[in-house]
Parts: structure tokens; C-alpha cells; sequence
């Protein structure tokens, strides 16, 4: 997958909010199937299908164990999405923190 | 058909009038004021800010081994003085050639190309500001995905105000 598809996968895998609670339990250490889906009130298929959108999405590994395949929280995805959008929210943030100032010295000299 | 863009947006509101909000984005002496934050000092900004002209600007971070410098290159897609202002943004080296964010050490992932779109609206004497900054990652810089992306900001601007 090329960097962008990763994101759309890794995107639309987050919208759904039963797949972002499994992620959440998952950073606490990996865990089955059926532990997984036990907080919710749902099928263990449709469970299933959602750890499977989140495994395509390259957000979770399954293990080799062919009975309980375990489930792990792969972070690299979200790693990606958090570089360039985060990393100019907060240069952002502290820019028009800056630009506030700037504004606010302007008015008081004005004022003199 | 996969979404190929991500993009940051900030609003703010500013008790100032919309035209000295403007002045912070379009006068080189007021940008060098606020547009480098978190130790960083901007020595260069120069700006011709009509539709196609060039801006060209220098970010430096000084520690006491050595001067880091930073360069960055647009052109200004829409200027509607006082409440509309769009500029691409890539980084390059001095003389104003662009070069690409994984050669200077950015992360995988980072888009070669960014947009930063400004819009402004003033109320009671007071300025709403919302920032929108757009990249297009690497590779990807068709104009299908982009434009799409320009049309689904502008709805988001749009549901704002």
C-alpha cells in the first residue's frame, strides 16, 4: 500500500466508533477475538468483520496461533497519520498565539 | 477511487478589525512578527501577493552551534483583500528551487505540495479567521483527487459561517 492509500485505509477504519473502542482496549496488550468482543452487544461475525477492516487497514496484527490468532495494536499507520497534519495544528496553534499578540500591541499603540 | 489529501484547520477569533487580520498575512514586516513560533525567527518574507505571484520565505532556528535555515515557495492562487487568501506552500532551497520534504529529513508521508487557505469575516469589530493547510502527498499530485479536495473545503469552510 502506498502511503495515502494507508491513510484512507487507516481513516476510514477510525470512523466507526465499535472499531476505535477494540483499538483502545488493543493499547492496553493484545487479546482475542472473543475477549474483544465481549463489551459489546454484538455478534462475534460482526466482530469479526470489524477486526478485519482494522486488520486491512494495517491497524492491528494477528498472531500465527491458528486457534486464537491474538490481536495487536500496530501503531506505524497511525504514526503516519499524526506527522504532517499534527505536527502544523500545533505550528499553527502557536503561530496565531503569536498573532493575537501581534494584534492586540498593535491596538494598544494605536490607542495611545 | 482513494482520498489522497489530509489537511489541518484552525479558527480563531481576533478582536481586531478584519483589515489589520489581513495585514498579518499580506505585509512581509507584519508575517516576520508572528509566523515564527517556538524559537524559530523569520529574517526573510518577501511577498507578491497578487494572483500568480511568487512568495518566498526563510525560517531560521538559532542554537548555539549552528543557524538552521528553512526556505519555503508559493504562488497566490486567490487574493480577495480583505476576506479570502489562498497560497501554495513547498519547501526549496535559497534561490527559491523546491526540494523534496524527504530529502530534507521530513517524515514519510509528508506532502510535497501544501495549500494554505485563509478566510476571514468580520462581525462587531471583531475577525473570524479560519486557516485551512492541504497537502497532497507525494506522487499523488493529480487533478482529479485535488480538486475534489479544494470542493469539500470549501464546503467545510462554507458550514462554518
Amino acid at each position: 500500500m502506498t502511503t495515502s492509500d494507508q491513510l484512507d485505509a487507516a481513516f476510514a477504519a477510525l470512523a466507526n466508533p465499535t472499531r476505535r473502542a477494540i483499538l483502545a482496549h488493543l493499547a492496553q496488550g493484545e487479546a482475542t477475538v472473543n475477549a474483544l468482543a465481549e463489551p459489546f452487544d454484538m455478534s462475534l461475525p460482526a466482530i469479526s468483520k470489524h477486526i478485519r477492516v482494522l486488520e486491512t487497514a494495517g491497524l492491528i496484527t494477528r498472531g500465527r496461533d491458528a486457534q486464537f490468532r491474538p490481536c495487536t495494536l500496530n501503531t506505524q499507520p497511525l504514526q503516519v497519520v499524526a506527522s504532517w497534519t499534527d505536527q502544523y495544528r500545533h505550528i499553527w496553534d502557536a503561530r496565531f498565539n503569536m498573532m493575537a499578540d501581534v494584534l492586540q500591541t498593535m491596538k494598544e499603540t494605536k490607542d495611545e | 477511487m482513494s482520498e489522497q489529501q489530509t489537511w489541518v484547520r484552525v479558527q480563531r477569533d481576533f478582536d481586531a478589525p478584519i483589515e489589520m487580520v489581513w495585514n498579518m498575512w499580506t505585509d512581509p514586516e507584519l508575517f516576520k512578527q508572528w509566523y515564527g513560533p517556538m524559537g524559530m525567527t523569520v529574517p526573510t518574507a518577501e511577498m507578491d501577493v497578487v494572483v500568480g505571484g511568487t512568495r518566498k520565505v526563510c525560517m531560521e532556528m538559532k542554537s548555539p552551534e549552528r543557524t538552521m535555515s528553512m526556505w519555503f515557495t508559493g504562488v497566490y492562487k486567490e487574493v480577495s483583500s480583505p476576506s479570502r487568501l489562498v497560497y501554495t506552500e513547498s519547501m526549496c532551497d535559497e534561490e527559491g528551487t523546491i526540494i523534496s520534504p524527504r530529502s530534507m529529513g521530513m517524515p514519510e508521508g509528508h506532502p510535497d505540495i501544501t495549500e494554505v487557505i485563509v478566510e476571514l469575516s468580520e462581525t462587531d469589530g471583531k475577525t473570524t479567521m479560519t486557516m485551512v493547510h492541504v497537502g497532497v502527498q507525494e506522487g499523488t499530485a493529480g487533478d482529479g483527487g485535488w480538486n475534489q479536495a479544494i470542493d469539500k473545503l470549501a464546503d467545510l469552510i462554507g458550514s462554518n459561517t
